[in-house]
């Protein structure tokens, strides 16, 4: 069955992204107009809004499924793509588009239930012999219980929220006296940001690389997998800089984890897009981590080494087709790379930086791709995640690419706010980052300043400081008072005014 | 004349003297102390070689006996003259802390006394620079009585000519009534103070301990008392800061402020402010962005910046010409109106009302503040105060409501019927007797208590009251509002009615003044 | 009798001085000869047609932006980063050397909020001795959890807020006592 009418619920770049496909399929884009971005940039690329923004729900407006359901099954929507956070790893969401014959974009609601559920999703990764760091089984109940576990598979540990992703809920303990904090934070933050305090616990791998395989399989049991990506920059386990294929993985490892990856997908009968995420330690041993049963943030890496669109794949698979592309078809060619750019203050430790995009530039250049969510005068609110753009850069060799994506980088230009781009810029600037020597713990271990400077920007910027001051002066002292004017007044009021005194 | 003769050179000798006296006592001591002489600071506030000096060979009076010693310098610890400022006119008077600790004796007063006296013949603004250890000991009564002529011309100056006072050193005792009278006070951090009783004196009656800063600095004058209007880091800002507003004031209150040449169209539409004031009334937004947007640019220059936050006043200017601005601040309080930002905009306006500056008044207002301890500490006292002054002021009043207008606030917020000459709502308005959320509640009591969803029939009902009753449309139909207008084109609107009021004349019934409830 | 105040400064002086004290002296900042730390040094101003104002020199652009600005207080952003500053005069800047010479004596140390967010929980209590890098409170903002830590060993003085205040950002949360 073609799919004509899509809704998209989410916000940001994403929607963007997959109304540009949706585009180029025909089909007609309906978006969500919320009262918190009511002139978000992204409105402009839907066919038709779908106004949530004049009454005030208790719940946020991506989040309502009943809403969202509701408003697609009135205007007749056959399909509705989640994107990514929100609701793309709700099997409710999932299950309540089933019941009312809505297609969802993505994978059944039982293989997102099995796969969210990280004590299932690791029975499954045992049965289907792929590696796995030693844990919990099942979710522990209290910290006493997480420090006898801990005791048996030795510290550090690592806690995680059980229906949790994207870094929340998560915390590493270092030493026993440090759990019943630890636990008692983990818990409350996963039972803010995904109602289930659970958590289970599991040796924590020091300094491993981030490695995950994205795979996609239609509903007749085919499945492929698109190689992998690299995203061991990471700070707080939120990812910031991501690449594809790794310098860590050769032909045979590649082959071994994307199968591995697929026999996970195989066991809950997925289809969809997904992706498996591992560790991979420093002897290239390799642990099932979780799968990501949705879209992610960096899959335009993916697409652009694999010539893919997978937002299409999502659609064809959606359609009840045969996925058009085999293993033996997908072969990974050049290199790319995406940084995130996040409205982020990276000198004040990375904390949210709130404002108006008073104008924003982008690099140009035939081997570099944007992915934005917004454009001059956006408004960054407290109340989403900071990303507000990706640059993607690509090439036949990882060197050039670093070199493209430095330059790249520097020609992006944004005033208002300030973004993660000296970041990314000092990571592309490393010599172990360039060499290719790095893990999860670069941004700890490796960045001694996480930000990018010339050593003459100091003394620029004290220059500019100083220019304005004079100029501010200049106009002070040269402003023209015209102190006769007030005395120039019309005998109509003055005659009055003298009188009532 | 003979220049060689003895008379000249008595002039000669004496103003010799009077250099050497100035470059020996005060610049080493003023300056390790990280602050400018008396003479510094009148050369920076005058333009160059415009200031002239008098009295500057006046020598203290004799204390009368052996008690304490009396330093015989020339100038008697002030210097007092006129000069131009800007290319106008204004007296100064400067205490010089090097003489006698700028102590004031009774030729101190008497110097002060008389450029008091000329500037209110003359209609000038005068300038005060405070820095000294208050009334002179030795002379006892004498200074004392020299601190109440200088309050007395205080008050008679007062609305008459503008006043104002730095702060640039201590101001103990009798000397803080002098500026808290003038009609503006700066200060400079962290070497000025202002206390009645000093720290010994504090620890001596109550065993507290304090330090100059936390009992009389200027943060904790700009932020607790709100008696300094304008704090700046140093000296030479300061006086910056003061010129700059006498820029935006008139010499005195017979003429109007004077004209400023600006960079700036009065067309400019801002579509910007369409957007700033958020849909939701609960969600706050910064005024000043507002107001930003509508006056000339780089005009903006706000008064007590630091105190009652919940109400932004300041100067401006609309196509060159000086208003005073009064805006509740929805950031700060949700801008409700409490006792301080009460007093704060009341005599902010009496201050405009008196030198014709046409007052605007940006509205986003949910009420004043509920509780025990403003009700206690008098609420209903200080809100008449902003009450009777902007009904009491004759200047061109316009009021522009953003948002929230309810209640009581409504009415004090320059209302048409308190006397506003153009009221204007932006179609985000909101003008009630009460928000929805209380309103609803009260008039649908029962049918809340029995319905099944409460929840669900209270949203419903405010949806209603806000399309029926809480909106812009019902008072501009009954004319309490003139125009609902386009916030974009806010400026233009603002420029074009404040020109139709500029002759404005009110007749007061004659009276010997009214009595404010102070 | 006219007073002649000699202009000790020359007006065209000016001192910025970095949070880490780090001194530019300035001169003609207007001029085709600036100076800055006594060497010449060709820099210039422009505005772009979409409205970026950008610095050139050594034939390098760089994005500038005044982010913050009150009185003599600056913060400028060059390429992302941002440096603050205030921009002193001769006189004002020997002022400061004299009040800075005086606030070391100043014991007090605060801590201030990071970013905006909500207090969720408090860790410490007034008068308890905490360590450097010990946590004092846990905030919450954009939906993650940010332990505040102290950077100095004291005792608690004063806690500012309480358990699910909201904070702006710079607010400060409590004053540690060295």
């Amino acid at each position: 069955m073609k799919i004509k009418s899509l809704l998209i619920a989410n916000r940001g770049e994403i929607v963007i992204r997959i109304a540009s496909t949706a585009k180029k399929l025909d089909i007609k884009i309906f978006g969500i107009k919320t009262s918190r971005e009511p002139n978000a940039y992204y409105l402009r690329f839907v066919d038709e809004i779908i106004d949530f923004s004049q009454d005030q729900e208790e719940l946020p407006e991506y989040l309502d499924i009943e809403r969202i359901i509701e408003a697609a099954k009135e205007r007749g929507i056959q399909a509705i793509h989640p994107g990514y956070g929100f609701l793309a790893e709700s099997p409710y969401f999932a299950e309540r588009c089933e019941e009312e014959k809505i297609i969802f974009i993505g994978p059944s609601a039982s293989a997102i239930y099995k796969m969210g559920n990280k004590t299932i999703a690791k029975q499954i990764a045992t049965k289907q012999k792929v590696p796995l760091l030693q844990g919990s089984i099942g979710n522990v109940r209290n910290h006493s219980e997480a420090i006898e576990i801990a005791d048996k598979i030795g510290y550090p540990v690592i806690l995680k929220a059980a229906a949790g992703g994207g870094g929340r809920g998560m915390r590493i303990v270092e030493k026993e006296s440090q759990m019943e904090r630890m636990f008692r934070t983990a818990a409350s933050e996963a039972e803010k940001a995904f109602n289930d305090s659970s958590l289970f616990i599991e040796k924590y791998v020091k300094n491993p690389r981030h490695i995950e395989f994205q795979i996609i399989g239609d509903k007749f049991g085919n499945y492929i997998h698109l190689g992998e990506r690299e995203c061991s920059i990471q700070r707080k386990h939120q990812k910031l800089i991501e690449e594809s294929p790794s310098v860590a993985i050769n032909d045979r490892l590649r082959s071994e984890m994307g199968n591995a990856a697929i026999r996970i997908a195989r066991a809950v009968n997925y289809f969809n897009a997904g992706t498996v995420e591992f560790l991979l330690d420093a002897d290239k041993k390799y642990y099932f981590m979780e799968m990501n049963t949705r879209i992610q943030v960096e899959h335009p890496v993916t697409e652009i080494v694999t010539n893919t669109d997978l937002i299409e794949l999502q659609i064809i698979v959606a359609e009840n087709k045969k996925l058009p592309v085999k293993q033996d078809d997908i072969n990974i060619k050049g290199w790319a790379i995406e940084c995130r750019i996040n409205a982020e203050d990276v000198q004040g430790g990375f904390s949210p930086s709130l404002g108006t995009i008073r104008r924003i530039a982008y690099p140009r250049g035939k081997n570099i791709r944007i992915d934005t969510g917004v454009t001059d005068m956006s408004v960054v609110t407290p109340y989403y995640d900071s990303m507000i753009a990706k640059l993607i850069v690509y090439g036949e060799s990882r060197k050039k690419v670093l070199n493209s994506c430095m330059n790249a980088l520097k020609k992006f230009w944004i005033s208002g706010i300030k973004t993660t781009i000296p970041f990314c810029i000092q990571v592309m600037n490393h010599k172990k980052f360039k060499k290719g020597d790095f893990n999860t713990s670069f941004i700890e271990k490796e960045l001694k300043k996480p930000y990018y400077q010339e050593s003459t920007d100091e003394m620029l910027a004290a220059y500019v400081a100083a220019f304005d001051f004079a100029a501010d002066l200049e106009n002070d002292r040269t402003a023209f008072i015209n102190f006769e004017h007030g005395k120039n007044i019309s005998p109509w009021v003055l005659k009055k005014r003298i009188r009532s005194l | 004349m003979d220049i060689d003769g003895k008379l000249f050179k008595k002039f000669l000798e004496r103003q010799e003297t009077y250099e050497h006296q100035q470059k020996e006592f005060a610049a080493d001591k003023q300056h390790s102390k990280g602050k400018l002489t008396a003479k510094e600071r009148i050369g920076l506030l005058f333009d160059n070689d415009t200031f002239d000096e008098i009295d500057a060979f006046s020598l203290p009076a004799s204390s009368g006996g052996e008690f304490g010693r009396i330093v015989n310098a020339y100038g008697d610890g002030v210097i007092t003259g006129h000069g131009k400022i800007s290319g106008r006119i204004a007296f100064a008077y400067a205490q010089d802390f090097s003489v006698m600790g700028g102590s004031l004796g009774s030729i101190h007063a008497a110097k002060i006394m008389k450029i008091q006296d000329m500037a209110l013949k003359m209609g000038a603004p005068i300038i005060g620079f405070i820095d000294s250890g208050g009334a002179r000991i030795q002379e006892g009564v004498a200074s004392l009585a020299g601190y109440a002529g200088i309050f007395n011309r205080n008050v008679k100056s007062s609305g008459v000519i503008p006043q104002i006072s730095v702060i640039m050193g201590p101001a103990a005792g009798g000397a803080v009534y002098s500026p808290s009278i003038t009609d503006f006070v700066f200060m400079t951090n962290k070497t000025s103070y202002m206390f009645v009783t000093g720290p010994n004196v504090v620890k001596e009656v109550l065993n507290e301990d304090v330090s100059f800063e936390e009992l009389g600095g200027a943060t904790v004058h700009m932020k607790n008392s709100g008696i300094a209007h304008f704090v700046y880091e140093d000296e030479e800002n300061t006086i910056r800061g003061l010129k700059k507003l006498l820029s935006y004031l008139p010499s005195n209150n017979l003429e109007n402020p004077p004209l400023v040449e600006w960079r700036d169209t009065e067309e400019r539409v801002e579509e910007l402010l369409r957007e700033i004031v958020p849909d939701d009334p609960n969600k706050p937004y910064d005024i000043k962005e507002v107001i930003n947007l509508i006056v000339d640019k780089g005009t903006f220059f706000e008064v007590a910046e630091g105190f009652a936050m919940n109400i932004i006043v300041a100067f401006a200017r609309l196509s060159g010409k000086t208003i005073g601005i009064i805006a509740n601040q929805p950031k700060v309080l949700a801008g409700t109106l409490d006792i301080n930002s009460s007093v704060k905009a009341a005599r902010f306006i009496r201050f405009c009302d008196s030198f014709n500056i046409p007052l605007l008044t940006l509205e986003d207002v949910p009420g004043f503040m509920p509780g025990i301890d403003q009700e206690h500490s008098g609420i209903i006292r200080h809100g008449a105060k902003l009450l009777y002054a902007y009904a009491d002021s004759t200047v061109p009043k316009i009021t522009v409501i953003l948002r929230k207008s309810y209640g009581g606030a409504y009415c004090v917020m320059n209302s048409k019927n308190l006397g506003g000459d153009f009221n204007f709502a932006w179609p985000t308005a909101e003008i009630a007797v009460m928000g929805p959320e209380g309103a609803v509640s009260i008039l649908y009591r029962r049918e809340l208590l029995e319905s099944e969803d409460p929840v669900k029939l209270k949203k419903e009902l405010a949806i209603k009251y806000r399309d029926e009753i809480a909106n812009p449309y019902v008072a501009d139909e009954k004319g309490y509002i003139d125009e609902v207008i386009d916030p974009a084109q806010t400026r233009r609107k603002l420029i074009t009615a404040f020109e139709a009021l500029e002759n404005k004349h009110v007749n007061v019934p004659s009276r010997k003044h009214g009595n404010i409830p102070l | 009798m006219k007073l002649h105040p000699r202009r000790k400064s020359n007006p065209d002086e000016y001192i910025a001085v970095s949070q880490k004290d780090k001194k530019y002296k300035i001169l003609n900042p207007f001029s085709e000869e600036i100076i800055i730390n006594s060497k010449k040094t060709d820099i210039k101003i422009f505005e772009s047609d979409d409205g970026f104002t950008y610095l050139l020199y050594k034939n390098k652009k760089y994005l500038v932006e005044i982010t913050e600005k009150s009185q003599n207080k600056y913060t400028v952003m060059i390429n992302g980063v941002s440096y603050s500053f205030t921009v002193e005069s001769p006189i004002s800047y020997m002022r400061k050397k004299y009040l800075d010479k005086q606030q070391v004596q100043c014991k007090i140390e605060k801590v201030n909020a990071p970013m905006p967010g909500k207090i969720i929980e408090l860790l410490v209590e007034e008068n308890a001795e905490i360590k450097e890098g010990e946590p004092i409170a846990i905030l919450e903002a954009m939906k993650m959890q940010n332990e505040i830590s102290s950077h100095v060993s004291g005792r608690v003085k004063k806690i500012h807020v309480r358990q699910n205040d909201s904070v702006a950002k710079g607010e400060l949360i409590i004053e540690i006592e060295r």
